[in-house]
């Protein structure tokens, strides 16, 4: 069943054991950031965190880790809370080729109860913001969907965008905003800067699980977020109209933060640790002018930790980021069995494919890295054959030491794009990029000694599942 | 606005003009300070290493120069000429 807003799951979480009350005071830092890291260091099943007594405020409520563990991944999905990591990147393939489901308005959006405008808008007496690591510049939006729309093709709903951003709270109504120029909100803001117009964006915090999931999804430019919401969750995605902008925004979002990203202004933002696991910035950003906020009364805060992974970025973004470059792949080559790219947003991609003849992996690897997310990720792709599992590091390792031969099967490639976040880019945005063939040479390929290779056993596939029908039916 | 816990300066770029964004909801528990020259925010319960410019860690300071020859993300793009 699709939830159509946060408090929603949050429930259903609850209902499933995985979210955890925490009811004694906290410090809003560095108890926050620090409990929510954590998280992160505890097994892959952590629950999502629910805080609302929180020093200094009177009713703070804050939620996260949301989306921070495969059991609340696979719940955000309508999944069984323990499917298979594997099997959630399938389902989640198998919905995509339901795209597009078209959304449905509706005009009584919680969040149109509360109210702030011009020179009343005061963030912080909306939002318990609050900072996540010591070397931060501020307080961070870091979870929010933020919509824009082509300013040349206004009307145009698929060239819409939701995507996530990490945002800084700059001022009481002021924001400042990194559109990493690969994405989708990049090219909107070049166009209005061009024309030396503002971009008008809504910004929209505490939404579905779904929505959050598409926002971080690499998907193609005129693609429809919502109508891939729509699809992911087996029903329309609700939306209403954002009153300042009539921009489309998530029907059961806590709050929408209207307004427009300045033009032709920057002014410095950061340091941030980002998902990279180091800090970037202090960079000259473009920064947003709040002029509207809509929210729901007592709006719960959600927010996110990042940092060193494992963090809830790479639950969230991890198999998201997987389906688009599976899809794109297997569009021209269909003997792409399955695509890994849950390490930082996929600058590290391992792919197993059946071969054509001699070759052929190493250039599904070029291809992974001329796909739309590969031109600002996608730095080394490990390839690896039909029969191993590319989310079973073990053996990805395996095929790493027996099939590759260096001299032969490692590629590297100079002066390639990446995104300016990557800390081993030199200079920023630009970088080497490395192919590892690590599938068995096929003819005319004829390398190696890989005639008589050990198979599993043929009934050994049907004793797995046995044996994970006990251990569960045990607990 | 003047600030409770004169002098302040700001710990990572040591200017000295430190605006209050917000106070807190519980009155007197702490305040949300921001330097004027490079932005940094601040709530003033948060540990020594983020508040204090002597225990502010080097690798996170800031200088006018740092801040004046940042680097533009992304680029401001050229006029588009009119026709
Ligand atoms: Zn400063």
């Amino acid at each position: 069943m699709a939830h159509d807003d946060l408090r929603s799951f949050l429930d259903t979480l609850e209902q499933e054991g995985q979210l955890l009350r925490l009811t004694e005071e906290v410090l809003p830092e560095p108890d926050l950031a620090a409990a929510a890291n954590a998280t992160g260091r505890i097994g892959e099943n952590a629950p999502a965190l629910y805080f609302d007594n929180v020093k200094g405020f009177t009713d703070a409520r804050i939620a996260m880790n949301v989306h921070g563990s495969w059991a609340n991944h696979a719940l955000a999905l309508g999944l069984p809370r323990n499917t298979p990591v594997k099997e959630q990147v399938e389902a989640f393939a198998a919905r995509w080729d339901v795209f597009p489901v078209a959304p449905e308005r509706r005009e009584d959006a919680p969040w149109r109860e509360n109210t702030q405008e011009g020179a009343d808008v005061d963030l912080f007496s909306v939002l318990p913001l609050f900072r996540l690591n010591d070397g931060d510049g501020g307080f961070y939006l870091d979870k929010a969907a933020v919509v824009s729309r082509d300013p040349e093709d206004p009307r145009n709903f698929g060239k819409q965008n939701v995507g996530t951003y990490r945002i800084e709270v700059i001022g009481t109504d002021r924001l400042a905003f990194q559109p990493v120029p690969m994405h989708d909100i990049a090219h909107h803001l070049r166009k209005a800067e061009e024309a030396g117009e503002d971009l008008p964006v809504a910004i929209t915090l505490g939404n579905d699980p779904v929505i959050t999931i598409v926002a971080g999804m690499p998907m193609a430019y005129d693609q429809s977020e919502y109508e891939m919401a729509g699809a992911l969750r087996g029903a329309p995605a609700p939306i209403a109209t954002a009153p300042l902008t009539g921009f489309d925004v998530p029907w059961g979002s806590e709050v929408v933060i209207e307004g427009v990203i300045e033009s032709r202004k920057r002014q410095i933002e950061g340091p941030f640790g980002e998902f990279t696991g180091h800090y970037s910035g202090g960079r000259r950003m473009p920064v947003i002018r709040v002029d509207r906020v809509s929210h729901r009364t007592n709006p719960v805060f959600e927010s996110l930790y990042l940092g060193m992974p494992w963090t809830e970025v790479d639950y969230l973004v991890g198999p998201n980021t997987c389906v688009p470059l599976l899809k794109q792949l297997r569009a021209e080559y269909p003997e792409v069995q399955a695509v890994n790219a849950m390490y930082t947003h996929g600058l590290m991609v391992i792919i197993s494919t059946a071969k054509r003849y001699g070759g052929f992996a190493k250039a599904v690897g070029m291809r992974a890295m001329t796909t739309p997310h590969g031109l600002g990720y996608v730095a080394q792709v490990i390839l690896v054959d039909e029969d191993v599992d590319p989310f079973n590091l073990p053996q990805v390792m395996w095929a790493m030491s027996a099939k590759v031969n260096p001299a032969d099967d490692v590629v590297v490639i100079p002066n390639l794009s990446v995104l300016e976040l990557a800390p081993a880019a030199q200079p920023a945005g630009i970088t080497s990029k490395m192919i590892i063939d690590a599938t068995t040479p096929v003819a005319p390929d004829v390398r190696g000694n890989f005639s008589t290779p050990a198979k599993d056993l043929p009934e050994a596939k049907e004793w797995a599942a046995k044996l994970q029908r006990l251990i569960a039916a045990r607990s | 606005m003047p600030l409770p816990d004169d002098p302040t300066i700001c710990p990572r770029c040591a200017f000295e003009t430190i605006d209050r964004l917000a106070t807190s909801p519980v009155p007197g528990v702490w305040d949300v300070l921001q330097c004027r020259q490079c932005l940094y925010t601040w709530r003033t319960t948060e540990p020594a290493r983020r508040t204090r410019r002597d225990a502010y860690p080097d690798q996170f300071k800031m200088t006018v120069a740092d801040i004046e020859n940042a680097i533009e993300v992304p680029a401001v793009p050229p006029l588009r000429r009119a026709g």
